[in-house]
Formats: structure tokens, C-alpha cells, sequence
């Protein structure tokens, strides 16, 4: 990947989407099963949220032409990641709750299939779950 | 406390900048939620140093005193990825010379990390060993470590999440947040086990440390076959003997340089990069209003759903298989 490549989807993080750290990886490989290049948006309803590791899932369906069916998402994060990005199980649970309107950016798994990578998710007022953003008003954290 | 306020303030303005040359080295790119830099600020971390800074690195130091919770994440707290002056996951850039049978276990070893095997990037990158190009989907693989068995060591040592050592009279125990593994150091005095004198070769192996000079100096052998060098799948064999270095060299860095020499598969030793950890306070790391390490536990229970749900059906592109009810 090209610094310029990556620089710009850094740019794409600073805007709203997020960035990932140097060697961030699944912890047991996964991202090489999804081709990022080939990611796609669309409108999805959710139909579970679990909160669990060794990654967080998000099952949803789409209705679109082009995707059209159950999905279900693997996120990069697990609990510990996004309780540190200030997303607790309460929080995330209850702003994903099944029947939550949602827009969903993802990567396909390269065999193919209805797994996915789960990249980015707004609300439907535009609003980005389970980001980087602290929540209002979050407390810093202690030290010494 | 020599956290500057003012720099944890600037955090959040800066740590995309920080991520920039950092993703270009190591294939990073956006990924998804829950997958930034960019955490709450107030968190301890600066700008710069490319790791939590909660420490004037200046301040006086006991070299011989390493406890304490010491993380080569970039984030601090695990998950994410190395700190931009830990080094990387890999045990080393040099390529390592293998003996046929070392070739042989090498190339039986299929990975999950690394660029993808065949790829167009794998073939853009000849200056990396094959080692680093050569992954595949771990519902492909056959990494142990994906149905939750030990790493083991160095690859434990390379992880990006924080470990605490803890110094007894007699020992060091190194607590890895990841795994909540367990491995002990002993300081008594003992001698390695001679390779004929190992009944059960052991995940963790049998470790002894020695201080020469503020340096300690652990060596160990026994290791479980089944364990990695690292994530990209370098083997080992019963007869790897490993030597670490562990030098604390200001308050809140310890730099670690290894050699392994496992004659049954290695023609020579092969030696590390210097990697580094840094100082965290016990209450960085936090969950449920509780610090301390985390219980970043790779159960078994938890694994095996994940793999039936999404890691196997997105490395087989087959549809899930029949399990229990989520």
C-alpha cells in the first residue's frame, strides 16, 4: 500500500470514519479473508447486535437490488476496544438494538458468501456508531 | 505524574497525523469501528511518541526494577496494533536460514497474517521474505492459536497488548494481558533442563533468568512444537533454545533483543530486532470501572461460535454451519 493510498484514507478517518493503527488485525487473521477494495454501502435494518468476543457481530438484513439478504458482519473490535473508545455494552447495545434503521459500508469476504467485514456505521440521522468519537461528556480516565 | 495536560488535550487533533506513517508501513488502512487512534482524550496519551505517554522518560530509575504493566500497543490497552517504536509483530526482518527440515516445517505452517499469498502486493514486496507473503484465511490456515491454544514464546513477546511483570524473590512472572497467559522466569539459580532431561515439552517452555549487568538475560527451551516464532508462521523445533534481553534503559521504556538458535531447523542463530514496551499506570488499562490487566481470555466457548458464525463461512465463502441457537 502506497503512503499516498494510505494517507488518504487516514483523511477519511479524520472525517468520520476511523483509523486503524499500525498491524491492526484481527487477532486471528481474519481481514485477509475480505477484500476492502471492494467494499460497498447500502441501508440495512439490524437483526442482532452481539456485544461478544473475540470480535463484536452485527447481523443485518438489506433490501436493495444489488445486496439483498441476511448478513452477518464481523467488526475488527472486541469489547475491550470499544469499551476504550467509550462505546459500552449499554450504549452500543441500545443505539443497535434489532429493528434499528442503520446504513452500513462493508467489505465482502473474498470466497464470497454473506460474511462480511464491517467497516463503518451511521444511524439514521448520520450519526457514527460504535466510532472513535468519546460519548458527551465522558469522563477521563484516571491516572496517577 | 508527569502527564502534560496539555499535550493529552492536543491528543485528539494530532493522533490522525500519527496514524498516517504508521498505517503506510504496515499495510494499515481504515478498518472499521471500534478501530481508531483516535479514543477519548484525557486517556494519558500525547502526541509524539507514538505510544500512551504518562511518563517523563527522564525521571530516575531503578535499571533492575521492571514491574509493572508494560504495553508495545500503540493504543496502550491491546487490540490495535505496536507502537511506532516497539518494532513490529514479526520476529525479524533477516531472513532466517533454514536447515531442509526447518524449510520442510516452515513451509507445512500456513498463516493467516501478513500480505495475502499470490496477491499483487505480496509480488510488489520481494525485499520481505516469503514469510510475510504468504497468507491466507485463517478458516484455511492452521495457526493453533486460532482454536485458542497458547502462543507460547516469542510470538506472546510480540503481541501487541500489554504485559505485567511481576517480581517475586525467586522469580519474574510475566502476566500477557492477551491469552492471560502465565509464564515464569526463574531466578534461583536453576539450570535448563538438558534436552533429554524433558518429559513434556510445555506451551510456555522452561525459562531461568540472570541479571549481567542492569540486563537481564532469559533463557529458555522445551517449547510445544505447535507454537509460532511469530504470527506469520516461522516454525521451531523441540531443540529451539531462546535467549531475551531485557534492558531498562529509562523509566518507562524496556528494550528486548532475542536470539533463537534451534539448530534442528535454523543453520544459524537467528536474531531479533530490538523491540521496546513502555510504562503504563495499573489504572490505564480499565473496564467496567475496574483497572488492571484485562481478562482478554481466548475462550474456547467464544471461539468456536466466532469461527462457526463468520471465520470460516468468509474464508470458504460455504454458508454457516448448523450450530446451537445464538
Amino acid at each position: 500500500m502506497t503512503r499516498s493510498r494510505a494517507a488518504v484514507w487516514c483523511v477519511a478517518a479524520a472525517l468520520g470514519c476511523l483509523a486503524m493503527p499500525r498491524s491492526l488485525t484481527a487477532h486471528h487473521g481474519t481481514l485477509v479473508s475480505y477484500d476492502r477494495d471492494k467494499a460497498w454501502t447500502a441501508k440495512a435494518v439490524v437483526t442482532e447486535f452481539r456485544y461478544v468476543n473475540p470480535h463484536a457481530q452485527l447481523y443485518f438484513d438489506v433490501k436493495d437490488k444489488d445486496h439483498s439478504g441476511h448478513w452477518s458482519g464481523e467488526l475488527l473490535a472486541n469489547p475491550a476496544q470499544l469499551i476504550a473508545s467509550g462505546w459500552t455494552r449499554k450504549r452500543s447495545t441500545e443505539l443497535l438494538k434489532a429493528g434499528t434503521a442503520i446504513t452500513v459500508t462493508v467489505a465482502p469476504a473474498r470466497a464470497g458468501g454473506m460474511v462480511v467485514l464491517v467497516m463503518r456505521i451511521l444511524n439514521d440521522t448520520g450519526e457514527e456508531l460504535l466510532g472513535a468519537a468519546a460519548p458527551p461528556g465522558a469522563a477521563p480516565r484516571p491516572v496517577p | 505524574m508527569a502527564v502534560s495536560r496539555t499535550a493529552i488535550a492536543l491528543f485528539a487533533v494530532i493522533s490522525v497525523a500519527i496514524v498516517v506513517p504508521a498505517a503506510a508501513q504496515d499495510q494499515g488502512r481504515a478498518a472499521g469501528p471500534g478501530q481508531s487512534a483516535g479514543a477519548p482524550p484525557g486517556r494519558g496519551r500525547a502526541a509524539g511518541p507514538g505510544y500512551p505517554k504518562f511518563f517523563d522518560s527522564s525521571m530516575p530509575f531503578q535499571p533492575r526494577d521492571l514491574a509493572g504493566i508494560w504495553t508495545p500497543n500503540g493504543n496502550g490497552f491491546g487490540g490495535g496494533g505496536r507502537c511506532r517504536d516497539c518494532g513490529d509483530r514479526g520476529f525479524s526482518m533477516e531472513f532466517p536460514v533454514f536447515t531442509p527440515a526447518g524449510q520442510a516445517a516452515f513451509d507445512r505452517n500456513v498463516p493467516s497474517y501478513g500480505r495475502a499469498k499470490d496477491s499483487d502486493d505480496a509480488k510488489a514486496h520481494p525485499e520481505e521474505h516469503i514469510g510475510r507473503r504468504r497468507a491466507q484465511p485463517p478458516a484455511l490456515g492452521n495457526d493453533t492459536y486460532g482454536s485458542c491454544n497458547p502462543m507460547g514464546m516469542p510470538r506472546a513477546a510480540l503481541y501487541p497488548d500489554p504485559v505485567e511483570l511481576i517480581v517475586l524473590p525467586d522469580r519474574i512472572l510475566q502476566h500477557f494481558q492477551w491469552g492471560y497467559g502465565l509464564r515464569t522466569i526463574w531466578m534461583d539459580g536453576r539450570k535448563l533442563p538438558a534436552p533429554e532431561d524433558i518429559d513434556v515439552a510445555r506451551w510456555w517452555g522452561y525459562a531461568v533468568g540472570r541479571w549481567d549487568g542492569n540486563t537481564l538475560v532469559v533463557e529458555s527451551t522445551g517449547y510445544d512444537e505447535r507454537t509460532w516464532i511469530d504470527h506469520f508462521g516461522y516454525p521451531h523445533s523441540d531443540e529451539m533454545v531462546l535467549q531475551e534481553r531485557y534492558t531498562r534503559i529509562n523509566y518507562d521504556t524496556i528494550e528486548l533483543k532475542m536470539t533463537l538458535t534451534d539448530p534442528k531447523y535454523y543453520a544459524k542463530p537467528w536474531t531479533s530486532e530490538t523491540k521496546r514496551m513502555h510504562l503504563l499506570p495499573k489504572t490505564f488499562v480499565q473496564s467496567s470501572g475496574w483497572t488492571g490487566l484485562l481478562e482478554d481470555l481466548c475462550a474456547p466457548a467464544n471461539e468456536l461460535e466466532f469461527n462457526r458464525l463468520i471465520r470460516d463461512p468468509a474464508g470458504t465463502g460455504k454458508p454457516t454451519e448448523p450450530g446451537e441457537a445464538r
